[in-house]
């Protein structure tokens, strides 16, 4: 093999010879080592292309400003070309390349070179002598060793020369052997290490751009890069080395300032220290990757700051919760970083090619980068709120395209719901609050009574309400709540809901059930169980223990007149002592009144607990009132019954009262007048003067009797059955108290709406009190003129007894005196009668005028059955006829436009 | 023949010379010998990375040996 001289062996020994210029047998080691390397690494290199290689070589030599010189190497590559000879041009080129501005460097480490290291120790496989091989004489060796030698020292002195420029200071080698060095320091040399190291250097050498990677060694604290193509190209001479920014990363990744990288407060972001010998896009890196620390000191101040403030809630807190879950995943992240820093740092290159790079720092960050952006995006927008309003925010969050994103979301928001879902759970089934931070949408007023604690004790705070659970569930549960409270404060009732095992078959027990709803409806399941069974426990209590309808329905019976037989006979048995002026009645009579009525009536046979509460009560005297004016009926309710029947419920009832009992009275009147009218009539035919007037006061009261009879019927069966039966139907439907309580101030509104008892029907209701008292004036003066008729009948009669008695006694039926006194009475009573007539003519027109207008008033009024009160009022149209006004089709027009 | 050869060599030699500018262009200090066995070592499937390494190991290997030996003092010849 060594004899021939053009064999690579033999080449290479040649080329070892010449190159150090040293004889042959000290060049023995060197060659070995040379042929061991030149062996190993026998793949071909990814680059056997020709064309890459001289543009690589431009390249090279436009970087160093010698465009001139890359034109000449174009010529001499194309002539290369042309000429054919060479097969392998590319491995020519590339070894020129490699070659090019001799980068060896000329001070070697102590002890550290492969060559140095081996000498002596190596062992060859193959036995060399020192004769070597007649290719080499030792005279040709000499002298070409001189002359290499010579050309060597020329050749290193002009390296030396060439270096001297170089401005980097404590240059390292850079070369693989270096690292091979090393490791051959510690183990033996194996073939593995070095072509590792090698394509290490030489991958990073062929990329011919700066590297700005390098490698402390172990145990160097030196801050340089000797970086193989960069003599000029930047203005490196402090540059800092990747591992120190590395380590400087890992500080600021955690948020803690690093020596270079700080934090400033100005911008409130990561700064890189300006002088630091830093490139441009090493800075730009440095910084996309501060962003991280930036968004992790953001969240764990936000973590901090709330989780120290007592005042922020459970379900704040479960939210900073979250966050440090999250950040402890971030930390161990860059524990695994930092590890593996360490372990590079430690044994030099690392495990594989590159070792950790910011590079790869940026890869390896991304992931966990946009997490930290979702959560701050969280954080930031969650800034300031607590509660339901917390949770509201995040659940706005979990619409998001990205899954990743949502999961992330997802995972935050069931931890923050949690609290939420804890405290709905122990509030529907036990109807406890426990919501000291006031986070909770279900908001409890201790300074409510007893009483109101239906109404006023529990409200929702609406600002709380998170925004999975929309405003029917939420008023479900405050309401289910509500129950269980109102059934153990008023009703003392602390027995099971029945049907407790289908209350808990529906239960759900993970907060998650409560934003899932759209997948699976297993929370609303268990809020409809629960309250329907607990509203379905409360409304049996209040219907057996406390009795609410037969409440109801004795408030109909005797404050709304339903008892029609009872409320006669206490009229009756009032009529006198009403009719005294107000100051003078006391309540006792009137009671005992009442009782008899009660006791002579169909209403004794009624609940005794019910006729107990039944009462009368005097209102407010004004001057000049009479009995009638201030006697009212009254009701007394207590206990949880008072929930439905509240005080002002109670007023409206009392106020109702009046009108129907003053309306009922008109009807007692009238009906007394009209029954003096058919008794005296036949009375009267004697006095025949009378006639016409009693003819006049007959129609006026058959119009007055008609008109109260209608409204009369339209009070009853308009206004009171139809709510009532309405009241009635809604009562038996009613799945909770609510419902009741609505329903029954529906009823009292109507009604009073109807009864022209609201604001706005007051201008009627006066007219109608007009016409009421009208109807009175009409009964005075109808009494009067029976009175005065009565007495001058009497008088006719005795006087014709008088008469009749002296004839059959023989003597003149009449005397002068007699008859002058007769004649006398009779012209004074019918001259009277004119007035009366007057008087009662000026009545009936009043009269017909207030219901004019009265019926005016109605059909514009809103309400239907009062406009068609108003039409049955005028049925066969009289007053139409009368009344231009209501003959225009703009009176029902009106009425239509108001609507 | 001899026409054949005497061509080959030129080209032989212009491509050398081609080789040679290029060298000193790159400044890789490579005289005409070595770069000759370079070449030659090329040709023959040598990885030329390798090559490029070795070379620079004897070179850096023959400066040591200048400075230890001029240290010393004395240069041995082998």
């Amino acid at each position: 093999m060594m004899n021939d001289p053009r064999s690579p062996p033999a080449l290479l020994k040649r080329l070892c010879v010449r190159v150090t210029g040293l004889g042959d047998d000290t060049v023995q080691p060197l060659f070995q080592q040379a042929l061991r390397t030149l062996a190993s690494d026998l793949s071909v290199q990814a680059e056997a292309d020709e064309f890459q290689m001289a543009e690589k070589i431009k390249r090279k030599l436009a970087r160093q400003g010698r465009e001139k010189d890359a034109a000449v190497i174009s010529e001499l590559h194309r002539k290369l070309q042309s000429q054919g000879v060479l097969k392998n041009r590319w491995s020519c080129l590339s070894l020129l390349l490699c070659l090019s501005d001799n980068t060896s460097k000329h001070r070697p480490l102590p002890g550290s070179h492969i060559f140095a290291s081996s000498r002596g120790q190596y062992a060859t496989s193959t036995p060399m002598t020192h004769r070597a091989g007649p290719q080499q004489t030792p005279a040709v060796g000499g002298s070409t060793i001189q002359s290499g030698m010579s050309t060597g020292s020329s050749g290193i002195s002009s390296i030396h020369s060439g270096r001297s420029g170089d401005p980097t200071p404590v240059p390292q080698s850079f070369a693989p052997s270096h690292l091979s060095g090393t490791a051959l320091g510690q183990t033996p040399y194996t073939a593995g290490r070095p072509t590792l190291g090698q394509r290490l250097a030489l991958s990073l050498n062929r990329g011919g751009q700066q590297s700005s990677t390098s490698v402390v060694p172990r145990g160097s604290k030196s801050v340089t890069i000797a970086s193989t193509h960069r003599d000029g190209e930047d203005n490196v001479s402090y540059e800092i080395p990747e591992a120190v920014l590395l380590r400087e990363m890992v500080y600021v990744l955690q948020g803690i300032d690093g020596q270079l990288i700080k934090w400033d407060i100005n911008n409130a972001g990561y700064r890189i220290d300006d002088k630091a010998g830093i490139a441009r896009a090493v800075r730009q890196k440095v910084t996309k990757l501060a962003e991280c620390g930036w968004l992790y000191t953001k969240i764990r101040k936000y973590a901090d700051a709330r989780s120290s403030d007592k005042a922020f809630g459970l379900v704040g807190q479960s939210f900073c919760a979250a966050l440090h879950q999250e950040l402890t995943e971030y930390y161990r992240l860059i524990a695994v970083l930092e590890a593996q820093l360490q372990q590079e740092h430690d044994q030099g290159v690392g495990m594989g090619p590159g070792g950790l790079t910011l590079r790869q720092l940026s890869v390896w960050t991304f992931d966990p980068l946009s997490r930290l952006k979702a959560l701050a995006a969280l954080v930031d927008v969650c800034k300031g709120k607590k509660g339901g309003a917390l949770a509201t925010v995040i659940h706005s969050y979990l619409q998001h395209g990205d899954p990743f994103m949502r999961a992330l979301v997802k995972h935050t928001l069931t931890l923050v719901a949690q609290p939420i879902f804890g405290i709905v759970l122990r509030w529907l089934h036990d109807g406890e609050l426990e919501d000291t931070y006031h986070e909770f949408f279900v908001a409890s007023d201790p300074t409510v009574k007893d009483e109101r604690l239906w109404h006023d004790k529990y409200s929702l705070r609406k600002s709380m309400i998170p925004s999975f659970l929309n405003m029917d569930q939420a008023r479900k549960i405050l309401l289910t709540g509500k129950s269980i409270n109102f059934l153990r404060q008023l009703c003392q009732d602390r027995t099971q809901i029945k049907r407790r095992d289908v209350v808990r078959a529906a239960e759900t027990t993970e907060a998650a059930s409560m934003f899932t709803q759209d997948l699976d409806g297993k929370f609303q399941a268990m809020i409809d169980t629960v309250y329907e069974e607990t509203s379905r426990h409360l409304l049996e209590i209040l219907h057996t223990k406390y009795k609410l309808m037969d409440h109801l329905k004795a408030l109909r019976r005797y404050l709304l007149l339903g008892q029609g037989d009872f409320i006669r006979h206490l009229m009756d048995l009032l009529e006198e002592d009403l009719a005294k002026p107000a100051g003078t009645l006391y309540l006792h009579n009137l009671t005992g009144v009442l009782e008899t009525a009660v006791r002579a009536t169909n209403a004794q046979y009624d609940d005794a607990d019910i006729l107990k509460r039944l009462d009368v009560r005097l209102l407010e005297v004004s001057p000049g009132d009479t009995g009638w004016d201030v006697f009212s009926l009254d009701y007394h309710v207590d206990g949880p019954i008072r929930t439905v029947f509240t005080p002002e419920c109670m007023i409206m009832y009392l106020r109702v009262f009046n009108f129907l009992w003053r309306a009922k009275r008109m009807e007692y009147i009238l009906a007394g007048v009209w029954k003096g009218q058919m008794s005296n009539a036949r009375m009267f035919r004697s006095l025949p003067e009378l006639a016409p007037l009693l003819h006049q006061c007959q129609v006026i009261c058959s119009e007055m009797v008609h008109f109260v009879q209608q409204v009369q019927y339209y009070i009853n069966f308009e206004v009171l059955e139809c709510s009532w039966d309405e009241l009635l139907q809604k009562v038996k439907e009613a799945k909770d108290l609510d419902h009741i309580i609505a329903a029954h101030q529906v009823f009292l509104d109507n009604i009073i709406t109807r009864c022209l008892l609201d604001e706005q029907s007051r201008a009627i209701l006066t007219q109608l009190r007009t016409i009421f008292d009208l109807i009175i004036q009409f009964q005075e003066i109808q009494d009067r003129l029976y009175q005065a008729a009565d007495d001058e009948l009497t008088a006719r009669h005795r006087a014709e007894e008088r008469a009749h008695a002296r004839s059959e006694k023989g003597e003149w039926g009449l005397t002068d005196s007699d008859e002058q006194t007769e004649e006398r009475r009779k012209a004074e009573f019918l001259r009277n009668i004119p007035s009366m007539r007057a008087q009662v003519r000026v009545l009936a027109q009043s009269y017909q005028d207030m219901v004019q207008k009265f019926l005016l008033m109605l059909a514009g009024h809103a309400d239907v059955s009062l406009r068609f009160l108003s039409f049955r009022l005028d049925f066969n149209e009289y007053y139409k006829a009368k009344e231009p006004k209501l003959r225009s089709p703009l009176t029902y027009q009106r009425s239509k436009r108001r609507t | 023949m001899a026409g054949d050869n005497g061509k080959q060599v030129s080209t032989a030699r212009e491509t050398m010379d081609t080789l040679l500018e290029i060298s000193n262009l790159l400044n890789t200090g490579l005289d005409a010998e070595t770069l000759a066995i370079c070449v030659s070592l090329c040709e023959s499937g040598v990885n030329p990375e390798a090559l490029a390494t070795v070379i620079q190991e004897l070179r850096r290997e023959s400066a040591a040996l200048k400075e230890t030996d001029s240290s010393g003092g004395q240069s041995k010849q082998s």
